[in-house]
């Protein structure tokens, strides 16, 4: 009885020294990823938002003044309106566009998922900076593989195609053909992943492929859902490559602060102006964060039960 | 030139006292340039300078100097700005980099410049940078198309339009209604003012595009553009390339450059074809005023410890003779300007042996306005009529946008601006 009780005892000290080794490995796995989170995430964003509370000439504390001068900058308006009407465009289209194509090819033979999943990835292969030039030529009425089509709505120019369908919805269409690809893999993994007796019970109960895909595994996968939205939400209001690298087609393309980003840019590297660049820098990230907190933490994103 | 030699002497002999006094010490100087212009800083040697020499690539020179300020180390002495706004964007507080060059270069060096050349790198009164070469619009014909349409070139814009309405009936056009640059010389030849400074008043600008003189060059862009005259294209673009190779471009305005540097490799004109003309002028007028699309220029570092060598060295890269003549684009030091022109008139590739004589007469009428500023002319001109024209709208309707564009970022960046 002692002996039994002193047995249980040690079984449970046991437990829980094998469970803090549990932990402390699971800190040293994550070391490394801690260690560059601090070294280019957390120390960068802290050192620019002190300095947006700096003046960046003679180092002396200048309050809210960086803060000011960029409200009252008259380009921040038009900027916020442009990222966040792309956004807008581009998180919509990259939640419906994902996970339609994900439900569909989780419908066909895996071999042709597959091969289809990687022609999927492939542009997003190519760096952001390279598919603006390929999408210059693709959108020139001129030299386009579809200029058939392009002629049928009478554009000649690269102008009528960028003008009539708009810079945020190019920029949209860049960066969805961009980021799809990898999360239509993503969204496979999270797919394979639901257990093969619930599809089988559902189809037993009578349920069609469609009522399979919306009623049944799309619940299932949500959370890779709001992650795509928060991660997109957050690179979305940081575009920067594309309205930059549209300059390269020169003349009216060529917007130097069409986005926040590329103002913050302006700021530091035209005006020398460190200070409010760190200060819209900061609103920037700012945002991002609080939306992402009160994503996780509105939708128990990481609620296990 | 004997000024100069004995300028040159002066400086060697001071040189040497200064240099056997101190024990000889190399003095290094940090020179920041880009691919065409490293080679000719390659070539500087005098006794007593060492040049660390760096390429860097046009469009990061900004940010590096700005970096590089921020840092504290290796700070370039002297910088080749391919843009002649860098000055004005490195010479205020916040980036105070420039180098007042006023009392470190000769007036006579000044004088040796074309007309005007140097409005680029006046700021305030203050000498900060020497130009390297011009960039002024005059015409530049299809010599065998010309013959063949039976037409004579404009002397005035008022036979530039007749010109264009006479030719855009058989599909041909004499420019682009949507490039910046043109579209500022449209405007700068009427004497209209869309960013010019004040005499006497630092930090000004006149901003006022309701004035006729806007009105005149902008409704003629627009009837030009109206009956197919003006491409609605711009000058790079490959189908206005395709319009140059197939004969029906007969002429059009574009910088000194524009010749050995776009209708020679990228329109790939053959040889004879190819002739210059003087800019028009309005009828009104007694001579044309003429916009610059480009032109480099040479600055120093404000905080540079040895200012009198980067004055020397700023000096000899900008003016010196044998350097300038094989420069590529045409020289703002007008002797070098002239021997570098020897080339030009040689060349069996244009159409005749005055193409030289021409571009150096046209700048004579660069317009003074052409000064550095802070604010982007080429964002805020591409977005708003650049933009007008490519869709197709008007640009008289277009101005008020681009005097509000243009205002705005006058006073952000700190300018007083009067109408």
């Amino acid at each position: 009885m002692m002996s039994l009780l002193l047995s249980q005892e040690e079984r449970k000290s046991a437990e829980k020294s094998a469970r803090r080794r549990n932990i402390g490995y699971s800190y040293l796995f994550l070391l490394p990823y801690l260690i560059l989170l601090v070294m280019f995430g957390a120390i960068p964003i802290s050192y620019a938002f002190g300095l947006s509370f700096i003046d960046t000439i003679d180092y002396v504390f200048y309050g809210i003044s960086n803060y000011q001068f960029v409200f009252s900058d008259f380009r921040i308006t038009r900027s916020l309106t442009n990222v966040v009407t792309f956004v807008g465009f581009w998180v919509t289209l990259t939640i419906l566009g994902v996970v339609t194509l994900s439900l569909m090819l989780d419908n066909i033979g895996k071999r042709t998922a597959g091969t289809l999943r990687t022609l999927y990835f492939l542009p997003g292969a190519v760096s952001s900076s390279a598919l603006v030039v390929l999408w210059i030529f693709v959108l020139d009425p001129a030299v386009s593989p579809f200029q058939g089509i392009m002629h049928l709505f009478g554009w000649v120019s690269l102008a009528d195609t960028i003008f009539t369908i708009g810079m945020p919805a190019v920029f949209m269409l860049m960066a969805f053909f961009t980021g799809a690809g990898g999360w239509i893999v993503v969204f496979g993994g999270a797919l394979s992943g639901i257990s093969t007796d619930v599809v089988e019970a559902a189809r037993v109960d009578g349920a069609n492929r469609a009522q399979l895909a919306l009623r049944i595994k799309l619940p299932l996968i949500w959370r890779s859902v709001i992650l795509m939205g928060i991660l997109s939400f957050a690179t979305g209001m940081q575009i920067f490559v594309e309205p930059q690298l549209m300059g390269m087609a020169r003349g009216p393309f060529h917007i130097p602060d069409w986005s926040l980003n590329q103002m913050a840019y302006q700021y530091a590297f035209q005006m020398g102006d460190f200070g409010a660049s760190a200060a819209l820098s900061s609103l920037l990230v700012g945002f991002s964060i609080s939306i992402a907190l009160v994503v996780i933490f509105k939708t128990k994103f990481y609620d296990i039960s | 030139m004997n000024i100069k030699k004995l300028l040159n002497y002066t400086a060697l002999a001071v040189g040497t006292i200064a240099g056997s006094a101190v024990v000889a010490q190399d003095i290094k100087l940090n020179v920041w340039a880009d691919s065409v212009r490293v080679p000719m800083f390659e070539q500087y040697a005098k006794d007593g300078v060492e040049l660390n020499i760096t390429t860097i690539s046009a469009p990061d020179l900004v940010a590096k100097i700005q970096l590089a300020m921020q840092a504290g180390t290796e700070v370039p002495d002297v910088v080749f700005f391919n843009n002649v706004s860098y000055t004005a964007q490195l010479a205020t507080r916040r980036s105070n980099f420039v180098l007042d060059l006023s009392d470190l270069i000769p007036q006579d060096v000044e004088d040796a410049y074309s007309k005007n050349a140097n409005s680029v790198c006046e700021l305030d009164g203050k000498l900060m940078c020497l130009r390297n070469d011009v960039a002024q619009f005059h015409i530049w014909y299809n010599a065998p198309l010309i013959e063949e349409l039976g037409e004579t070139l404009p002397t005035t814009w008022e036979e530039y339009e007749a010109f264009g309405a006479r030719v855009a009936e058989k599909g041909m056009v004499i420019g682009s209604a949507t490039q910046e640059f043109p579209m500022m010389n449209f405007l700068a030849s009427n004497g209209c003012n869309f960013a010019a400074p004040v005499e006497g008043e630092a930090n000004t600008l006149r901003i006022d595009l309701s004035t006729e003189a806007c009105l005149r060059p902008a409704a003629m862009v627009d009837r030009m553009a109206e009956n197919g005259s003006l491409a609605k294209v711009g000058l790079f673009d490959p189908s206005f390339a395709e319009l140059y190779r197939s004969n029906k471009v007969p002429f059009l305005l574009g910088p000194s450059w524009f010749a050995e540097h776009v209708i020679r490799p990228t329109y790939g004109a053959p040889e004879g074809q190819t002739g210059a003309a003087l800019p028009p002028r309005w009828a009104d007028q007694d001579q044309p005023i003429t916009w610059h699309w480009g032109g480099g220029t040479y600055a120093g570092w404000t905080k540079t410890a040895h200012p009198e060598e980067v004055a020397d060295l700023i000096e000899w890269v900008a003016t010196d003779l044998a350097l300038q003549t094989n420069a590529v684009t045409m020289p703002a030091h007008e002797a070098s300007s002239v021997a570098w022109g020897a080339a030009i008139a040689a060349d069996p590739w244009y159409a005749n042996d005055q193409t030289y004589n021409v571009m150096l007469e046209a700048v004579q009428f660069s317009d003074p306005n052409y000064v550095t500023l802070r604010i982007g002319l080429e964002a805020a001109f591409g977005a708003t009529v650049a933009k007008a024209a490519a869709t197709g709208e008007s640009i008289v309707d277009a101005l008020p946008a681009l005097e509000a564009e243009l205002t705005n970022q006058a006073k952000l960046n700190g300018y007083t601006v009067v109408k």
